[in-house]
């Protein structure tokens, strides 16, 4: 009887040793293993295009080659990147250091996972270089938490076949522009590609003076904003000189606008190689972004390294930011033009300024606005995106559909706190 | 004191419960822990990132499902799919059945070409439909070749759910139709010759035969297929890139709860109380579909 016990015993330790093994598997991956004297730091973020990910590579290779005790590990997420890197980070397997958008940033910092970086930095750093709004997008009372590794604004596109065509001129106010789109549709093609989201529509939510977000609440219900946002509406649906990218059955601004269905779009950065991959072909050329009221507008979207507040291994995670974020660092990466240089000596080393295509991008960040705003930024984005396309499609008048979204995402703010 | 077990008995038991540990270990890890720990969070204020907090509050997560007009829609709008998708892919799933146990040739071939859809993961599916939904797409053309207007069936409020109950439509009828035809083989022959003596034709043959004696499958297939619409995320997921829009039209409850988790922050306890709500509602549906069947017997 006794061997039996004992038989049953050992089976059920076997078999419940195997499930606890299964299930904390791989706990190797987070850079917690020293091995002769190196330490390994892992370093998240999303994917980009394999000349994108070869340049971070060769990056990385030469901190490596600086630092021969730093191993870094390069993690690729492909999808969901926001939910992933909450989810390990609440289970204490976050990588050391990661990407995070300028959007994301606030209300991560607030939960006290970011490590603040101000006591990291030297003189040689040189903080002063970084453009102060990008930075700024990353600071929180005074605090620095992140570094900005690039940024994009946005500028117009105009494909210069249609505009000979149509015997127009590039427009640099918004007038003119609504004024052009109406020479240049015809035929399935519209004047001006539109995005109707909050992210794109911003900058010209706040043209006229209002304000979006007011103490960290939603205020885009205020007549300043839809007064400045009617135009658009107006322009797709009394116009109809203008559309949305899945009304012509495309998948993004770029496309519907590498497709010849749209003359104009308002394009970041990432279109430019995009273009120049899937439509070769395509004539086009950029300009600053028309002017609203006389006033000049744009987005910036940025992206930060960040060093996790929880790792092991601070001094090597800001060792890896300071080279990447650093004058060095910044330059290989951004040496292609995939993204544009955060900073002033980096982008003046690389001349894009002066670059026909790209100059109009770099010059928008003197004026451009950051996307991003307060820790409920994200909340407020949704409901303005859900109710913003409703009156886009003209289902109901945009006064009556944002002052609506607006209480939604009040109520739903409130609700949170 | 009376012992009620012998001691033989007891370790008998207990060599069961050894032999049965690993199943239960793994029962209790992955199924009754998390459902215990979500009755939990779902009476807390969670705040998982950073500092972890649990504020309990009672039922306030519960009240606040009530007032929040976006959960409304959500279950409005997976209401409207449930009672369109349920009788739908019942009604198909019986007559591509009984079509295909009429005795016709390849009937093989059409049972393997019929349950394609079912095999596709979902995820697949779905993007091909966005091809096919596309304003341009090949929908929208045999739409237009046959003077029928066409929409933007991924942009456009109106049209997105019904976008997401065809293909659901299309693409579970299969599976149930395999149910069908396998229950179609225990109705007896004899039945049918009966009443074809009696001069029934094929459809009364359907009707008064077919039909009746599939009853309590189709208690069953209801049943399921209520508890899947319910569940809708996948598709809705995807058709809209996670934000249920647009203008809330394809926002379901389960789409709602995963915002909530995953994308909000400190609102985990909000997610799990509203998915508490989502099963009492199925339970509910489920009950009431049971009352009305009266097929109690067999499930």
């Amino acid at each position: 009887m006794k061997k039996k016990w004992m038989v049953s015993m050992s089976v059920t330790a076997l078999l419940a040793g195997g499930v606890l093994a299964g299930c904390s598997s791989d706990n190797g991956g987070e850079g917690s293993s020293d091995e002769g004297g190196k330490t390994t730091i892992t370093l998240a973020g999303w994917g980009g295009n394999p000349t994108e990910q070869d340049l971070l590579q060769q990056t990385l290779d030469d901190f490596e080659a600086q630092n021969p005790d730093i191993d870094v590990k390069l993690e690729v997420i492909a999808d969901q990147y926001m939910d992933v890197m909450k989810t390990r980070l609440i289970g204490g397997e976050g990588p050391d250091v990661f990407y995070l958008d300028a959007f994301e940033a606030p209300a991560l910092i607030e939960t006290g996972v970011l490590e603040p970086l101000d006591d990291y930095v030297t003189e040689e750093f040189d903080v002063e270089d970084f453009e102060a709004p990008l930075l700024e997008a990353f600071q929180q009372d005074g605090v620095t938490y992140g570094f900005p590794k690039d940024y994009s604004t946005l500028a117009l596109f105009y494909n210069k076949t249609l505009f000979e065509e149509a015997g127009v001129e590039v427009p640099t106010t918004w007038e003119e522009m609504m004024e052009v789109s109406k020479a240049l549709t015809k035929d399935g093609v519209y004047g001006y590609g539109v995005a109707p989201e909050l992210a794109r529509q911003y900058f010209v939510a706040e043209s006229l003076g209002g304000s979006v977000v007011e103490d960290n609440m939603a205020n885009f219900g205020s007549d300043e904003v839809i007064e400045a946002l009617q135009p658009i509406i107006d322009q797709h649906n009394v116009d109809k000189t203008s559309a949305q990218p899945s009304e012509v059955g495309a998948s993004s601004g770029g496309d519907m606008f590498g497709q010849q269905r749209a003359a104009m779009v308002l394009e970041g950065n990432w279109n430019i190689p995009y273009l120049e991959e899937t439509f070769p072909e395509l004539e086009y050329g950029t300009a600053e972004v028309p002017t609203i009221n006389g006033e000049k507008g744009t987005m910036a979207f940025t992206v930060s390294y960040v060093m996790n507040a929880a790792s092991e291994k601070k001094e090597a995670s800001w060792k890896l930011i300071e080279y990447l974020t650093g004058k060095e660092g910044m330059e290989t990466w951004t040496s292609k033009g995939f993204a544009l240089p955060t900073r002033k000596s980096v982008a003046e080393k690389l001349g894009y300024a002066n670059d026909e295509l790209r100059g109009p991008l770099v010059a928008g960040a003197e004026y451009a606005t950051v996307w991003a705003n307060g820790t409920n930024l994200p909340t407020i984005t949704n409901n303005f995106n859900n109710q913003f396309v409703s009156a886009f499609l003209g289902e109901r008048p945009l006064d009556e559909a944002l002052k609506e979204a607006e209480e939604q995402a009040n109520s739903e703010i409130e609700a949170n706190n | 004191m009376s012992r009620k077990y012998s001691r033989k008995k007891l370790q008998e038991a207990g060599q069961g419960y050894f032999f049965m540990s690993p199943t239960l270990f793994v029962l209790a890890c992955f199924i009754l822990g998390p459902i215990f720990y979500a009755v939990f969070l779902s009476f807390h204020n969670v705040r998982l990132l950073g500092e972890t907090a649990f504020n309990f509050v009672g039922f306030a997560n519960y009240e606040r499902v009530f007032d929040d007009r976006r959960a409304l829609i959500a279950l409005w709008n997976t209401f409207k799919y449930v009672i369109i998708v349920v009788p739908c892919q019942t009604v198909l799933a019986i007559v591509l059945a009984a079509t295909l146990n009429a005795g016709m040739k390849g009937e093989k071939f059409f049972r393997i070409v019929y349950f394609l859809p079912t095999l596709t993961s979902s995820a697949v599916l779905t993007l091909i439909f966005m091809w096919m939904y596309n304003r341009e797409g090949l929908v929208n053309f045999g739409l237009e070749s046959l003077g029928l207007p066409t929409y933007d069936f991924i942009g456009d409020p109106n049209v997105a759910l019904t976008a997401i109950m065809i293909m659901n439509i299309w693409a579970t009828a299969p599976f149930f139709m395999v149910i069908y035809l396998a229950a179609l083989q225990d109705i007896p022959d004899s039945l049918y010759e009966a009443a074809e003596l009696d001069g029934a034709g094929p459809i009364r043959k359907f009707w008064s035969i077919t039909v009746p004696h599939l009853k309590p499958i189709t208690s069953f297939v209801v049943i399921m297929g209520i508890i899947g619409t319910f569940q809708l995320f996948d598709q809705s997921y995807i058709f809209s890139g996670g934000s249920g829009g647009p203008d809330n039209s394809t926002l379901t409850v389960v789409l709602l709860i995963y915002q909530y988790a995953f994308k909000t922050m400190d609102t985990m306890g909000y997610a799990t109380a509203i998915a508490f709500m989502l099963a009492i509602v199925i339970l509910v549906a489920t009950l009431l579909q049971r009352k009305f069947s009266k097929e109690e017997n067999l499930y």
